[in-house]
Order: structure tokens, then sequence, then C-alpha cells
């Protein structure tokens, strides 16, 4: 996987963590299911802590829980559910979340712009390749017609 | 017209750019089929059964003599002399090498045009009233809101993978002229007491396989909150809109299924989260752009030599009579330019025709054409003076059919011939129509005849006050009737006739439905009139009985 961020590939120190997965000491990325279960437990151990969201996740199903969160990672079943925009869109402009919102999941390159637009600061690819011409993709229209959501 | 700045041109020079770029990637292999598909639809081309189709986006109708001469030039070099214009005032190339098509944007860009969302899962091109500005009903010119809208929903990064495609239409006149009822939304330009102007906002309507009459979501929005609520409309649509089957995707199924309150009340909520901020417009805003649409430099005239010419020529009286349209400034008309003449499918028209339609613009309409909903042009600002010239010219190009509103103007899709989609032809069955009514289309009076090649009802045959629906039987081409639509203010769904009729048998059919019309008709009753008095049995009997 390659994760790019500020306009770089960066390193990655966070795990999403699958059904039959340990938990890591910190910087896991859980999904809802787990977290309502174990919240106690998570907010008790103080550990940098993510969660994972589908597109079409209400946000009311988390919303109150948002302050435990480093990172919200928005994943995309397939490159043409849009779903994700708009919730990103709503997490920054309506719940005013400041911190990571990372797409993850079937992200195209050509995507990058409209994603980083919307208001996603992170973008997980597949491939290095892929990443690469995200960071290219990122710079190919330097006008908008609508204001950039951060 | 509103003209291009700095900003609009570089956005749409570094979209040429990027779709070149995508092209290239795709044509060498890294990028998949599938996923070059949406942006090739974003940049409006298809493909269809023989070649790719190319949509050209014509924003609101509204084209300058310059890029009809482009339209023209493209149709030359990359295309086979001629294009088709669409039931949504856009233009579409019918072959198309995918290779040029980054070239074509290049030239189209050259004239302030682009194909951005003319097709994909995204915002289409705005469509409105072809006589804005010039009708003397209207309460206020739309076109100033459909460039705002046109700019805002222009690459919209948030909405651009949406269930399905959205379609907006603005009308600035109480007779809607824009088909602002069968679209996702339709905006009905209103002044609310005060004479604060504002938006009665239509949801959910649509043709297509379930056809549906859009329904009021908002009796009347203040133009400065004109984006915010389409935008919040958008949100609840891009959350909620189905993607699990893609005829159930559009915004009429989520109206249907959500019921109309409560998909009111969330649109509300959204909108009331986001109506105080970015998006509002201010009036310097809105000035802005209205300021690219004020009153052309009319002069004083008259009519006298007009008539004159009435009283000389029966063609022209004909022509006049049928093909042109009152305008709010005395001296000056709208003349329509059909293109349903007998030898041309509807909606075509040559690369030499766009060449003599965009001279005669120069010379008479200060340069400006609009195209319409029932796919023909229009010179909306010729001094009445001029119009027996303009009249000469157009009928040497074929152009002078005097057929508007009658029933050889009628709207069809591309059908069988051209599209990947249609279950049966309807080109053929337009030109039998065209054949067996060319004499007899005036006498017989306005009747609207819209034609569809498949349930997909590109050719709006159930808003059709005669429809036709192509339909495949076991690999047959058959057609399904219905009477009594209308696209205007009080837009309703036609009703079928019975069952399907051999493609053989359509133009009698029709032939039957008209008799049955001329028979019973009073003095100067229209089609609808007669088909509400005597119901639909009086047609069925005689077109049933009869074969």
């Amino acid at each position: 996987m390659t994760l790019i961020k500020n306009n770089d590939i960066v390193q990655d120190h966070w795990t999403v963590l699958d059904e039959n997965q340990a938990l890591q000491a910190d910087h896991n990325i859980i999904d809802l299911d787990y977290w309502n279960v174990n919240k106690d437990a998570l907010i008790a151990s103080k550990a940098p802590l993510g969660l994972l969201v589908q597109g079409d996740t209400n946000p009311d199903q988390f919303i109150d829980d948002i302050q435990h969160f480093e990172l919200i990672a928005i994943n995309f079943p397939t490159f043409v559910d849009g779903r994700g925009y708009s919730l990103v869109k709503t997490l920054r402009e309506k719940h005013h979340y400041t911190q990571e919102i990372r797409a993850i999941g079937e992200v195209l390159p050509d995507q990058a712009l409209y994603l980083t637009r919307v208001g996603f600061d992170a973008l997980e690819f597949s491939t290095k390749e892929a990443g690469l011409l995200a960071l290219e993709k990122l710079n190919e229209f330097s006008v908008f017609y609508q204001a950039a959501t951060n | 017209m509103y003209l291009y700045n700095e900003f609009d041109q570089t956005l749409v020079n570094e979209r040429v750019e990027q779709y070149r770029d995508q092209t290239t990637r795709y044509l060498n292999g890294e990028l998949t089929e599938e996923q070059f598909r949406p942006l090739r639809l974003m940049n409006g081309l298809y493909i269809q059964t023989h070649a790719p189709m190319l949509r050209v986006n014509i924003p609101y109708g509204l084209l300058s003599s310059k890029q009809l001469r482009m339209l023209a030039h493209i149709s030359h070099k990359y295309d086979k002399d001629y294009g088709h214009f669409t039931t949504r005032q856009n233009m579409q190339f019918n072959w198309p090498e995918l290779e040029r098509v980054p070239d074509i944007l290049a030239d189209l860009a050259s004239v302030q045009m682009h194909s951005i969302q003319s097709s994909g899962n995204c915002i289409r091109n705005t469509t409105s009233d072809p006589l804005a500005g010039v009708c003397a009903d209207e309460i206020e010119d739309p076109r100033p809101y459909c460039e705002i809208i046109r700019q805002w929903s222009t690459l919209h990064p948030e909405f651009s993978y949406l269930p399905r495609k959205f379609k907006i239409a603005v009308s600035g006149s109480p007779k809607d002229r824009a088909a602002t009822q069968v679209h996702d939304i339709g905006l009905h330009v209103k002044k609310d007491e005060s004479g604060q102007v504002g938006f009665e906002v239509l949801v959910g309507g649509g043709l297509g396989r379930t056809p549906v009459i859009g329904q009021t979501i908002a009796p009347f929005i203040a133009e400065e909150d004109l984006l915010s609520y389409l935008e919040a409309i958008l949100r609840t649509y891009n959350r909620f809109g189905r993607r699990d089957n893609k005829y159930k995707a559009r915004i009429k199924i989520l109206v249907r299924e959500t019921g109309l309150d409560t998909f009111k009340e969330q649109v509300e909520q959204e909108w009331a989260s986001i109506k105080d901020g970015q998006l509002k417009l201010t009036k310097d805003n809105i000035q802005r752009v209205k300021n690219y649409f004020t009153p052309l430099n009319y002069e004083t005239a008259n009519d006298e030599a007009l008539e004159q010419h009435l009283a000389n020529s029966g063609a022209f009286r004909q022509w006049f009579q049928q093909n042109t349209k009152a305008h709010k400034q005395p001296g000056y008309r709208v003349a329509f330019i059909s293109l349903k003449s007998p030898n041309c499918p509807p909606g075509d028209i040559t690369n030499v025709q766009m060449e003599h339609v965009a001279n005669l613009a120069d010379q008479f309409s200060f340069g400006q054409i609009r195209t319409t909903h029932d796919q023909n042009l229009a010179l909306t600002d010729v001094k009445s003076s001029d119009l027996y010239a303009l009249w000469q010219q157009l009928t040497a190009q074929e152009l002078a059919t005097a057929n508007i509103g009658t029933i050889t103007d009628m709207i069809c899709c591309p059908g069988l011939d051209f599209c990947s989609l249609a279950n049966a032809s309807s080109i053929d069955i337009a030109q039998g129509i065209t054949d067996r009514f060319s004499d007899s289309a005036i006498d017989t009076g306005n009747i609207s005849l819209k034609m569809s090649g498949c349930m997909n009802g590109c050719g709006h045959h159930s808003i059709g006050e005669i429809g036709i629906l192509g339909v495949d039987k076991k690999g047959e081409q058959w057609y399904q009737l219905t009477l009594g639509g209308s696209d205007s203010h009080q837009s309703k769904l036609g009703e079928r006739l019975g069952k399907a009729i051999a493609k053989d048998d359509v133009v009698d059919a029709i032939d039957d439905i008209v008799h049955v019309y001329k028979a019973n008709r009073t003095d100067n009753e229209d089609f609808a009139s007669t088909l509400q008095r005597i119901g639909l049995q009086p047609f069925k009997d005689k077109v049933y009985d009869a074969h």
C-alpha cells in the first residue's frame, strides 16, 4: 500500500485491523462494530485510534464519539460509488472534524484531486506507481469553480 | 451571452489536457476499459453501435455564430459532415474516432465550448427556455441563473460519482418551454410579494423507463439561496439514492420510495447547515453574470415591409405563420429554423447548413443562435422587415420547412440505426410520417409527436400528444402508441392506446389517429382538447379495427 499525504508519499503508521488480527500496541484502525463492543477498554488504553467507516455509514452512528479518533478512514467499495465524497464533506463542514480523513479501498489516481478537494487529506493506493501518478494528477487543475474543503 | 474570462478558459484548457492524458493511458493499456469508462463519459464520449458518439454541451441552448462555425468545422474534419441536435439542446457527433476526441475538445475549447459532464453519472448541461430574454411573458431572464448553475456544477468534486445522471432545467416564464417537469430538478423563476426573485423548485421528474412528473419540493427559494438549495438536494441524493440497480437509481425513484415529505425534510435539514455558508449568492455575484445578458441593441422598427411581403407571397405567409413567434420588442420576431425537412432525420444538420445559419445569425440576429428542446434552431432577434430575406435564404438551404409545432416537427431519438440501447428504429418511421403528412401538416394543426426507439425514452414519447415507443418482440420491431401526453406547463403522461403495432402499420395507425381527430374536432379545437372531450375509445376503434 502506498499512502499519499501533503503532496508526498509518506510512511503509514496505521494498521487497519481485520477480523482475525490482534490489536497492535497503538495506531489501530478499527471498524464501528469493534468500537461499539470494546469502547470502554479502548478509551482506557489511551492509544491513538482510527475508525473505519463505509461511504454510506450514517455519521449519527459515530459522531458523538468522534473525539476519540485521530483518524477516520472511509472505504470505497468501488471507485464509482460517490457516497464517501459526501460523507467526508459532512464530517469536515458540518462536524468540523480536523484530523486525518483517509480514502481507502478502490480509489483511482484520476480521482485524487476531487477527493482532496472535498476534504480527504490522505489517500491510500494499492501500488507505488498509482501513488506517484496520483501526485501528478493532484496538479492537473489550477482553477476551480468550487471552494475547497479543508 | 456569457463570455469566458481567463479563469474559465484555463479550466477548459486544463480539462482538455487531462482528457488527452487519460485517452493516451487508455490506448497504452494503463487504464482498463472499466476505469476509462466514467472518465470518457464525463467528457461526453459514448461507445455506440458503429462508432463512438461525442456529445457537446450547448449551455442552456445558446450559441454564437463563431461557435456554430466551429461545430461545422468539427463535423467536417472529424465526422461525416453533419451533427445532430438533441432534446437537451446539445449537439451529438456520431462518427468521431476515439483517438481524435482530445483534438476535438481542444477545438471546442478555442471557442469557449466543452463536453464536460455531457454524459456520465454527474450533473449534466443545464437547459432552459429557447425564448429566454425575448418572450413577453417572462418574469426574469433565466440564463444568468443557468450560467451560475453551470459554473457551480462544472467539475463538481462531490457530485461526479452520483448514483445516476442528473439533469436540471430552468424556466423564466409561466409557460414552460423547457420541459422542467420532467427533469431531476426543475426550476421556475418566481417573484414573491416584495418583488424578490426566487425559484419554485420541482424534484424527481424524469422520462425513461419510469416516467414521472416532478413535484414541488419548495414553493419559493430566494435567488441568493439557489446554489445551497441545489447542493442540499444533490447531497441528499448522493447519500441515499439507490446504487444497487441502475434502473432505480434516478432521484425520482428515491423521492418515490422515501416519500416527498420525508425527502424534503432530509433536504431541508441538510440545507439548514449550509444555507448561510460560502454558497450564498450576493447581489454582486448575480449582477456580474446578469451583465452578460443585458437586452440587445434593438433598433426602432416597424412591420410595414413585412406586411407587404405577407400580402404578396403565400409560401412566405405560411412560413411566417408557422415558424415565427412574437417578440417582446416591437418590430422584431423570433424565427424558428426547422430541422425537420422531408429529406433529413429529425434534428440533423449538415456542416454547410451550419455555416449558413451562422452567417444568417450574423446578418439578421446579433450573431446568436438558440437550440430548442424540440431539436430545432431559432434566431430570436430578427427585425420583421428582414424576415422575408431570411426566409428566402433559409429556403435555399432546405431550412424553411413551415412545420414548427405540427405533426412532422417530431422529436425523435437516433434509434436502432445508431444507438446501442435501442430496440427499434425511429428514423425510418419518422421518414414515413414526414412523407405521409408533409402536405397536410399545417391543415391538420399543431400536434406534438414524439418517438423513442426504446423505453429509455430519449425521444420523450411519454409526453407527446402522440407518443411512439419502439419495442422488441422476439427479435422484431414493434411500436407502442400513447395519446394525450403533454410537456407544457401542466405536463402529463400519455395513455396507452392498446397493443403494440407492427412496423409496417405504424404510419397508417398515425394516419387513423389524425383522421379521428379531424373528423371530431370543432372549429379551432386542438388535439388535446378533442381527445379529452371524446376520449381514447374512438381512436382505439379506428386503429385496431383497421389492423
